[in-house]
């Protein structure tokens, strides 16, 4: 039963409250006023993770070195990230030598602007697997301890193929915008068709809406789906993924969903072609 | 209410957030989601409404939206409006049975799970994983109602 005896609850704060809620909503959805606001929280909320974290892992490290067979794990785990890296490496490593020959077929005296491509190799500091999972947000932030600059707008490869680009950083943390997030417009081209893919919020998924019929040029299921290189942040000619299905969406308009080559969830380190 | 019970109950609701998140992964596949970090605010407004007004419901849904939310604003608003729905018919609510309030419970996540999917990503919004997570956030609040009233006395939070 009642503790108290009923009290009367005035509507007017509770009005106002919910209204500067919405104000505050529909700025932060239509123009991400809050987003540096979040970064920041996030970031911080991160850094205190990563801290706990380092200190448990040192723990560990510290009882595991009386141990030979976690300390045989270790160096097993050490030499797969070791490959892990250098395979994000050599995958890179290509792509910018692709771009440089680009550049010298077009323009001999571009090789000082070939110089300044390099690739960097960082760790994920952490993943929205959830919203990864459940919703549209596809987002990661990887770890730069060294702070070195990274603009925003820059190809992130995990070895295989692109999966996303830089949007940004929060302290030494730099954030990922995934191919698959709905905000996010991949230039792509198959055959002869060329079009902007959207992420479609779900994992390893992204699709195109062609407006004719002729658009689809005899494009299929399992056909293969490159980057055009027409937004100028990505290379061209790099697999993306493959068509996993064709839906008419009215008599001439098509989506074509395409499933993405290269997983993020099975890497540990991604790479970011910096200068491209 | 003392800045430290303030605290605790932040802390708790925050926790329950924490919760979401780490089941989450392991849920959200079987097209559940769970909403503990809500059905513990729910628990607290409910238990001492006298204490926790709109001013309390504003601040823990921002500082919510801070730490685990995609856009500010969303959990303020449901805090706010969830809060004044409590405040108005807390004294009924006293009189139904666990029946009835597992029921009223469980109906807000799934209407907070319906909005924040319409508004957030509606490519994924499906009325499987609604009705799935009302019956999984009504255990759930059963499950909060105990373990929070027997920790709000152990802490003397009236």
């Amino acid at each position: 039963m009642a503790r108290t005896t009923p009290t009367f609850t005035p509507i007017g704060k509770y009005a106002l409250a919910f209204l500067i809620s919405l104000a505050l909503m529909v700025g932060d959805l239509s123009y991400g006023t809050f987003s540096p606001l979040r970064g920041f929280f996030k970031a911080s909320s991160l850094y205190s993770q990563l801290i706990v974290s380092n200190l448990l892992n040192s723990v560990e490290h510290t009882i595991a070195s009386f141990q030979d067979k976690k300390s045989l794990l270790r160096s097993n785990e050490m030499l797969r990230t070791e490959l892990l890296q250098m395979q994000t490496k050599d995958f890179l490593k290509r792509q910018s030598d692709s771009i440089s020959n680009d550049l010298i077929q077009l323009e001999g005296e571009f090789q000082d602007l070939i110089k300044k491509i390099d690739v960097k190799i960082f760790k994920i500091a952490s993943f929205g697997l959830k919203n990864y999972l459940c919703c549209s947000a596809h987002e990661l932030y990887l770890l730069n301890p060294q702070k070195l600059e990274i603009g925003q707008n820059l190809p992130v490869s995990n070895g295989k193929s692109f999966i996303g680009q830089t949007a940004g950083k929060n302290f030494s943390l730099i954030k990922v915008i995934m191919l698959s997030d709905i905000d996010h417009v991949l230039p792509v081209k198959s055959k002869n068709l060329f079009c902007n893919a959207r992420g479609a919020g779900k994992p390893l998924f992204i699709s195109c809406i062609t407006d004719d019929h002729e658009d689809l040029n005899g494009n299929k299921v399992n056909d293969p789906i490159f980057t055009s290189g027409l937004g100028g942040i990505f290379p061209r000619d790099v697999l993306v993924g493959t068509i996993s299905s064709i839906t008419e969406l009215s008599l001439e308009r098509h989506e074509i969903m395409i499933k993405l080559a290269a997983n993020p969830l099975n890497e540990n380190y991604l790479g970011i072609l910096v200068g491209s | 209410m003392k800045l430290t019970d303030h605290l605790i109950i932040f802390f708790t609701i925050l926790g329950g957030f924490w919760l979401d998140a780490s089941i989450s992964l392991l849920t959200i596949p079987f097209n559940v989601e769970p909403c503990i970090g809500l059905l513990v605010f729910c628990y607290w407004v409910f238990a001492i409404p006298e204490k926790l007004h709109s001013s309390s419901a504003f601040m823990y849904g921002l500082l919510v939206d801070l730490f685990f939310g995609q856009v500010i604003g969303l959990h303020m608003l449901f805090f706010i409006a969830t809060s004044y729905i409590i405040h108005v018919y807390v004294f009924r609510f006293r009189l139904f049975s666990y029946l009835q309030l597992t029921i009223f419970f469980a109906a807000v996540c799934a209407f907070f799970l319906a909005c924040k999917y319409l508004i957030l990503s509606p490519v994924n919004y499906s009325y499987s994983l609604l009705i799935l997570s009302f019956f999984v956030n009504a255990l759930t609040w059963l499950a909060v109602y105990f373990l929070m009233r027997s920790f709000r006395r152990k802490f003397f939070i009236t």
